[in-house]
């Protein structure tokens, strides 16, 4: 709504105007903080803190103690921790990428191409949108064995890749795209290939940057693969053995602080690709050209 | 636009033949991953299923699975209600908070990245196990509700079934800002695309704020608002939340009830949220089309 505050006089100089929009973002946004505080506290505070009534909710006496003995106990298993964390890195890498592609070309041809399924695909999609997922856990194990995925990377990497959500939401904002843009670059000569990437693309970048945190989020928290599709500890991922950790010894008191840490661990990633991922949402939203 | 007719006649084809091109992938990684295992799981719900060393072994059990989620099992139905209750109630709430939110941080202030990236943070916290912990911690509430006495005000003045969900709902207020990310980003695109020019002229025109927010941007978000129902719609039933998914995975390794009784539960919750989505997209539907006519065009 920048325009009518152009048509007031200086508008720039006009504090007062912003006052009111402040006194909702901020208790707003502080809320919105909270849980990063709550991890980023929770991992720091010593035991006596953890288990204190009434809890705390910022820590008192700060230490790192935690992630000491998280990192401690790394030493007591045979395989070094940076093999699970190749594991996973190399599996995030190929299910974003992957799940990017796959959303942003049947969300493209599902909103821009004219063939018979199209609705029906798309409903369909829709409504798997909304089976909850534990039910499918042993068709999708017997899927799995009998392509013979077991204790590959692709065991890891292509269950995860039907992601419903991705396609869309892809669907939703390709949609807005005017068909006569597209048109006009296909008079232009532009074949599909650069109709998808040259227009498509970048128009749909707000929509490509969620579905890429998304993706990144279920496959890096995702222990299941591991646990039920991977018997070979070295192709086990990180999130798997962060579970372990806190399941082995997150039962007894002393454990509580090692989950709290391994969480934060786990957290960490998903905050960087957040930070990064949403800049790019922002800014190409802006200027878009969506009009 | 004028086409050679040669190019014509064969650009459905060629187009029909593309679009299938680009959906392949998806549509075998649906079949395999997504189809099969929910035909599997179906065929579960009638069965009686073991897990034995030579594999699974099913038996067949026509509806007794059903009838047993409906008529014995004394958790499942009671929960199902409870649930679905306390999310139709939150489902506006998250539309309408979110809208706001879209609004404000679509103002020229000072610092709006910044506000725009805190108000999007909730969706990396949503996922995963970080929420239960909090809410385990008991982050997600507000003590002040508690002690102002509204909570007490809506136990006596409503009946039992229609004040535990509203109580439900005040207690996870936090919780609905932010299950609210992704629908936040959704609006704010859908704010950004309205051409300025178009407040430009309606504030010449004399309108105020409150009018143009009703004439203008409301309209021009409409899409998006749907997009945003049923996001949240989907997002709230399946979130791992959800008391009706921990009872349906708690039953799958039951001795006594199994896969095949928990995939009956699966179906039958899978069936309820089909028709919240249903209705939902039906009451906007129709109301949308009410609009268009009453615009007398």
């Amino acid at each position: 709504m920048a325009s009518f505050h152009g048509n007031k006089i200086n508008p720039n100089r006009f504090g007062f105007g912003q006052v009111k929009f402040y006194v909702f973002l901020i208790p707003l946004g502080l809320v919105m903080i909270l849980p990063i505080v709550f991890m980023f506290s929770q991992a720091l505070k010593p035991l006596d803190e953890l288990f204190m009534f009434p809890p705390t909710f910022i820590v008192q006496k700060p230490t790192i103690e935690n992630l000491v003995t998280l990192l401690s106990l790394k030493d007591m298993t045979v395989i070094p921790v940076t093999k699970y964390l190749f594991n996973s890195v190399v599996v995030s890498a190929a299910v974003v990428a992957l799940a990017l592609l796959t959303s942003a070309m049947t969300g493209y041809a599902l909103s821009k191409k004219k063939f018979k399924l199209r609705k029906t695909l798309f409903e369909i999609n829709t409504i798997a949108l909304m089976f909850v997922p534990a039910a499918v856990t042993i068709p999708r194990y017997l899927v799995v064995e009998k392509l013979g995925l077991i204790n590959t990377y692709w065991g890891h990497v292509l269950p995860l890749l039907a992601l419903p959500v991705g396609v869309f939401l892809v669907k939703q904002f390709v949609d807005q795209i005017p068909n006569e843009l597209i048109e006009a670059a296909a008079i232009d000569g532009a074949k599909d290939t650069a109709v998808f990437l040259r227009i498509v693309m970048p128009l749909i970048k707000p929509a490509m940057a969620t579905v890429a945190i998304l993706a990144f989020q279920t496959v890096w928290n995702n222990a299941e693969t591991s646990s039920l599709y991977m018997s070979k500890e070295t192709l086990k991922t990180f999130a798997f053995y962060m579970t372990t950790l806190s399941t082995t010894i997150g039962n007894n008191v002393a454990g509580q602080g090692v989950a709290a840490a391994a969480a934060l661990i786990m957290f960490i990633p998903n905050l960087i690709i957040f930070i990064f991922m949403q800049s790019k949402v922002m800014d190409t939203m802006a200027h878009s050209g969506l009009k | 636009m004028k086409l050679k007719p040669k190019l014509r006649l064969n650009k459905p084809r060629r187009e029909a033949f593309i679009g299938y091109m680009l959906v392949l992938p998806w549509i075998v990684g649906f079949l395999l991953f997504m189809a099969y295992p929910l035909y599997f799981s179906l065929f579960m719900s009638f069965h009686k299923v073991a897990i034995t060393p030579y594999g699974i072994q099913t038996t067949y059990l026509g509806w007794d699975n059903y009838k047993d989620a409906f008529l014995t099992d004394p958790a499942f139905i009671q929960k199902l209600l409870a649930f679905v209750k306390s999310t139709v109630v939150m489902i506006p709430i998250v539309i309408v908070f979110s809208l706001f939110v879209a609004l404000l941080i679509n103002q020229p202030i000072r610092g709006r990245q910044f506000f725009r990236a805190i108000f999007f943070l909730p969706v990396v916290i949503t996922s995963g196990e970080v929420v239960q912990e909090l809410f385990a911690q008991g982050a997600a509430t507000i003590p002040l509700m508690d002690q102002s006495g509204v909570i007490a005000y809506l136990e006596d003045n409503l009946s039992q079934a229609w004040s535990s969900p509203l109580i439900d709902v005040i207690k996870r207020f936090i919780l609905i800002l932010w299950y609210s990310g992704v629908q936040i980003l959704i609006f704010l695109a859908a704010l950004q695309k309205v051409n300025t020019q178009v407040y430009e002229a309606a504030a010449i025109d004399g309108a105020s704020p409150w009018v143009i927010f009703w004439k203008i941007t409301l309209p021009e978000v409409k899409p998006f608002i749907l997009v945003n129902l049923i996001y949240t719609t989907v997002d709230l039933f399946t979130n791992t939340f959800s008391d009706v998914i921990k009872l349906i995975q708690d039953n799958m390794f039951q001795v006594g009830t199994g896969f095949g009784y928990s995939s009956a539960l699966a179906w039958i919750f899978f069936a309820v949220v089909l028709v919240v989505l249903l209705l939902v997209a039906w009451l906007f539907r129709n109301r949308e089309n009410a609009a268009y006519a009453g615009n007398g065009r």
